[in-house]
């Protein structure tokens, strides 16, 4: 069975917010406004970090992509009173939005802080509105919600390749911010499978994992920068 | 004729049920409208999402969190007091034990109700009944907290049983409902030891099940790797803040209805002292765990921890952890280890202190873990809503309610305990004091004695 | 009459702690069950049950036992 994966190289990413924005039109995402999002209930599965180092005028910004961190070992699923969250065989953190009680443990025992909780009715602007994607479920109010690696899509390729009795294939499945990301800075692919990209990425030797000595295993890597 | 005498003597006691004034009215009224608008601001929750909280990202849980640990906490007042007294032979226990045993039934029921609460989808809470998984720390909570509210009511009531007996053969009204509850209870030796094993039974087990209580939701932090939640002494910390909480809330209690019921006769300043006592012992315990948490988080220095650390010292919550030191170790070892300001009024404000420091206990390790994320997030400051502030109003309501209500209908001070006290604890004493003493003191020399 | 329907209202009583606290057994042996199905850490509820169980059916016995024992022993 295969094992999704994600490699983030660092020294590709310029930090233009497209692998956001992909992700918030694909999976449905609400859209806050702004006194809202002043109050920090922006709602992001893919979010980007930035990390500013030295003083002014010889500062580096650096920016850190973050979806959610797929850990083999995720304290989120420990916690969940009523399966609302789990990890499937194929390695992807599940949610099960209309499993979800609300009671917000897992964004608390969750060490990136990468879930996001409808605290209202999920809402959009017209235009948007009219465009959502059919593929992603809508959420009620009080459930959480995070990236699912875009499982919909994982969903579609697998019935794709049973209706043409075949196997599914490398880069049949791709979540939307690999798929957009105009610098190619974010690969993604089976991790257990030897010839897949990821796989190979991994054994690069600038390769490291977020917060590795808690020791929650992500599945999300990133390539550090090349100084 | 003899038993009558006894009653007439304890008049005082059935005050509360057989008068009730204007003053009981208007305050239920008030309490009422308080709860009312409590539930009104829940309905306009739940209509429109906990979006009407000032919760947010990353501060996910705030006051209904920190409200339930506290209420939960307070619930440690009763029955956990009363069965270590009760199991101690303590004497002094007489009056007070029911007061403890009810405070412990209405802040468990109002404690359990606010997980509801700060749910997002609070009818879904019937998923805990299809798919629950026991795995996880909150549905330790929902088991323990449940055993834990069936033993102290049964343990609340049992110990009842004889005074309801006593109100029915008075013909106090409604007489249905003491017929109902007393159980064909007339006092008879066989009657009285079967009650009394059973109370034995009950105070040993429940001793146990309260310190689960607070140790499972310690767990609900500690299970958890958050820098400041994942703690080893969170379960003894937690379980000792719990005592400290009830302890005062018991003696506030105390002091209140004993001035509006004028009980002075039974609550003596005895009783306050001693009681003030256990409180000064649980400030120090407190002042102790408190120590010894965040000594070793600040000896280690691990960055993530620091963060938390500094917040609660220097930064946003500083002025909330400084004012929990003062209210939970500065003033109360303050006026308790002094005899002089050891009075009634003392202890009042020292109670008082306690309340408010170890409710600010509970906010400063719910939030500031939450407000410190490992990864770097920007991060706003918690302020709670009116709904938040309106339903934590609303729990304060009900637990005054709950006690007006329960000492309309029933005696706050167990009747026929004082009157075993008055009929056999003397010689009993006498006896038992006997057998501390080297030689043996021979049975005629306590009779002289007693006499 | 009024003897009766409070008796009965006691009968009902007894059975109604008795009904709750076999609900709550019952739940907990289904969320084994559950757990067991899932292979989602069964021994974690199993230590749970083992406490929980006993526990629930001894507070319902005491009870009971004093309601019967103080019935049984009227003069």
């Amino acid at each position: 069975m295969a094992r999704w994966g994600m490699v983030i190289d660092l020294n590709k990413c310029t930090g233009c917010a497209e692998c956001v924005t992909a992700c918030k039109v694909e999976n449905n995402v609400a859209v806050v406004g702004k006194d809202e999002s002043e109050m920090g209930r922006t709602m992001l599965w893919m979010d980007i970090l930035t990390h500013y180092e030295g003083e002014y005028p010889n500062t580096k910004v650096r920016y850190l992509p973050r979806p959610c961190l797929q850990c083999d070992n995720p304290p989120c699923t420990k916690v969940c009173p009523v399966r609302a969250t789990y990890l499937d065989p194929e390695g992807i953190v599940a949610q099960i939005f209309p499993q979800c009680i609300g009671c917000r443990y897992c964004m608390a025992a969750c060490p990136y802080t990468v879930k996001s909780f409808n605290w209202y009715e999920p809402h959009w602007p017209q235009e948007m509105a009219a465009a959502l994607n059919p593929d992603v479920s809508a959420r009620p109010a009080g459930v959480v919600e995070k990236c699912t690696f875009c499982v919909h899509r994982l969903q579609k390729a697998k019935e794709q390749a049973d209706s043409e009795n075949r196997e599914l294939q490398d880069n049949e499945y791709i979540p939307a911010c690999a798929e957009d990301c105009p610098t190619q800075a974010i690969s993604f692919g089976d991790l257990d499978s030897p010839h897949s990209e990821v796989s190979e990425l991994i054994r690069s030797p600038r390769i490291f994992t977020l917060l590795e000595e808690l020791g929650t295993e992500p599945k999300v890597y990133y390539l550090s920068e090349i100084e | 004729m003899q038993k009558n005498d006894l009653l007439e003597k304890d008049r005082d006691l059935f005050y509360s049920i057989e008068h009730t004034g204007p003053a009981f009215y208007w305050m239920v009224g008030l309490l009422m409208t308080i709860l009312a608008f409590a539930l009104f601001t829940y309905i306009i929750q739940i209509k429109f999402g906990l979006g009407i909280t000032g919760l947010a990202q990353p501060i996910s849980w705030g006051f209904y969190i920190v409200n339930f640990v506290f209420f939960i906490g307070i619930s440690h007042a009763g029955t956990l007091i009363s069965a270590i007294l009760r199991l101690s032979k303590a004497e002094w226990r007489r009056p007070i034990t029911r007061m403890a045993e009810v405070i412990t039934a209405i802040v468990l029921a109002i404690g359990g109700l606010h997980p509801i609460i700060d749910q997002g989808q609070p009818e879904r809470i019937l998923h805990l009944v299809t798919s629950g998984r026991l795995q996880s720390p909150l549905l330790w909570d929902v088991t323990s907290i449940t055993a834990y509210f069936a033993a102290s009511t049964v343990y609340l009531y049992l110990p009842l049983i004889p005074d309801i007996a006593i109100l029915r053969d008075r013909g106090t009204k409604p007489r249905w409902l003491y017929q109902f509850l007393s159980w064909g209870w007339q006092g008879t030796e066989r009657q009285k030891k079967i009650l009394e094993r059973a109370i034995n039974i009950l105070m040993v087990m429940v001793i146990p099940i309260a310190v689960s209580v607070h140790t499972v939701i310690s767990y609900i932090f500690a299970m958890t790797i958050q820098p400041g939640w994942h703690s080893t002494i969170f379960g003894p910390y937690f379980v000792a803040g719990a005592i400290f909480s009830g302890i005062a809330a018991l003696l506030i209690v105390m002091i209140a209805f004993r001035k509006v019921y004028h009980l002075e006769r039974y609550l003596k300043e005895i009783h306050f002292k001693y009681l003030s006592t256990l409180l000064l012992i649980m400030s120090l315990i407190w002042f102790y765990f408190t120590f010894s948490e965040y000594l070793t988080t600040f000896y280690g220095h691990e960055p993530d921890e620091m963060k938390v650390f500094f917040y609660k010292f220097t930064g946003d919550f500083s002025p909330y952890f400084w004012i929990m030191v003062i209210c939970n170790f500065i003033i109360p070892v303050g006026i308790l280890s002094n005899s002089k300001t050891r009075n009634i009024t003392g202890i009042f404000i020292a109670s008082v202190c306690v309340l408010i420091g170890m409710w600010l206990e509970r906010l400063i390790i719910v939030v500031p873990s939450l407000a410190n994320p490992r990864l770097e997030y920007p991060t706003g400051i918690y302020i709670p809503t009116l709904t938040e502030w309106a339903l934590f109003a609303g729990g304060v309501a009900v637990f005054i309610l709950g006690f007006l209500i329960f000492a309309k209908y029933f005696p706050l001070i167990s009747i026929w305990e004082i009157e075993e006290g008055r009929e056999t604890s003397i010689s009993e004493v006498a006896h038992r004091l006997s057998s501390y003493l080297p030689d043996d003191v021979e049975q005629d020399e306590i009779k002289k004695i007693l006499k | 009459m009024e003897k009766k329907s409070i008796f009965i209202l006691q009968i009902a009583s007894i059975v109604y702690i008795w009904i709750f606290v076999i609900a709550v057994d019952v739940w907990i042996l289904s969320l084994l069950n559950v757990a067991k199905k899932l292979n989602d850490a069964i021994n974690a509820s199993v230590a749970i049950g083992i406490l929980a169980i006993p526990l629930f059916i001894t507070i319902a016995g005491i009870l009971t036992y004093v309601f019967v024992g103080l019935q049984k022993n009227k003069v």
